[in-house]
């Protein structure tokens, strides 16, 4: 089955992969993120046509508790942020508790 | 609770088994988590080279989307990205990394010739096919970020799941039995030592009756020999 890719975030954000064709853009603008950023997550991970989630990292911290669990450990559609670095969406505290050691802050 | 099993050889044997089981069990659990991070060490390296040129496209393709949005406008480029008609699509296949499936993504019409894009040569600029050109690759790139970190987090839950098991099993489950087995085998020592007490006792007191026994007879038979003659 073939799935699309969905993006989330301001609108400036959203545009760019417009252009590129993703057509599931939902955008929220940045003074309204912390009431309606929840409900676009949901909205998306609720979609079953959608296989990959594009946020920009800094959007997360927008996020209530609970969505920002369920999006971060989302498996399908998988997340994939932007603007932060190789730990960011989870990744790394998951490496952390996984592993034992902070793999990432190794690396950078 | 060692005090909970009845201390039987019956069950003393029987958790010898299980600790056979479970130290089989804990080795085999401590390779497999140790294969797993082998294998997630590939993917964390693999996962570092994608995340690196992930921020160098995007950072490429916001300076695009800038720098066409500031020649032609920000409309101008919204009308090119509302007029888009082919859209990307991915497809899922799967792989097997040491029972762990992880998804393999392959995608279509990531990249489109200016024919195919939609909003028309005429209609707008060099500008903003190289930022929709810039946006392209970062798509291509984020595809493919977004197949390893999967990899990853699917391997990170396995790596963990199987380390809980290997801790439960290590200080919870082997413990309680060595527990049980020591608490068994030394009840079923006392048990012996209390029968041989009780054997001994037995054999005492046996001894005692039979040495009363020759005494009484020994006693009877002198007071026979001391009765006097008649004639």
């Amino acid at each position: 089955m073939s799935q699309e890719i969905a993006v989330i975030g301001s609108p400036d954000f959203t545009t760019g992969f417009r252009l590129a064709g993703v057509r599931k853009c939902e955008n929220v603008p940045d003074d309204e993120k912390d009431e309606q950023l929840d409900d676009a997550v949901e909205r998306v991970l609720e979609d079953d046509d959608v296989g990959i989630i594009i946020m920009y990292n800094d959007d997360l911290d927008h996020l209530s508790r609970s969505a920002r669990n369920a999006v971060e450990t989302s498996i399908e559609p998988t997340l994939v942020t932007l603007g932060g670095g190789a730990g960011s969406g989870g990744l790394r505290d998951q490496i952390k508790r996984a592993i034992g050691i902070d793999l990432m802050d190794e690396e950078d | 609770m060692a005090e909970d099993v009845k201390p039987t050889r019956k069950n003393l044997m029987a958790i010898e088994d299980r600790i056979e089981l479970s130290e089989r069990g804990h080795d085999t659990l401590e390779q497999k988590r140790d294969g797993l991070i082998m294998e997630f060490m590939d993917i964390l390296d693999q996962a570092q080279d994608v995340r690196s040129e992930l921020s160098d496209d995007y950072k490429t393709a916001q300076r695009k989307l800038n720098m066409a949005r500031a020649m032609e406008g920000d409309v101008a480029v919204r009308g090119a990205a509302a007029a888009l008609q082919e859209h990307p699509e991915i497809t899922t296949q799967s792989k097997n990394i040491m029972g762990v499936v992880v998804p393999q993504i392959e995608s279509t019409k990531v990249k489109k010739n200016l024919g195919e894009r939609g909003y028309g040569l005429l209609g707008s600029s060099a500008r903003i096919d190289e930022a929709a050109d810039a946006y392209e690759e970062l798509l291509e790139t984020l595809i493919l970020a977004a197949e390893v970190e999967t990899a990853m987090k699917k391997m990170l839950e396995e790596i963990e799941t199987t380390k809980r098991r290997v801790n439960a099993l290590e200080f919870k489950l082997l413990p309680e039995l060595y527990d049980n087995q020591d608490y068994i085998e030394q009840k079923l020592e006392e048990q012996e030592r209390e029968e041989i007490f009780r054997l001994k006792k037995i054999k005492g007191k046996k001894e005692d009756e039979e040495r009363e026994e020759r005494e009484a007879e020994q006693e009877a038979e002198e007071a026979a020999e001391t009765v006097p003659a008649d004639d």
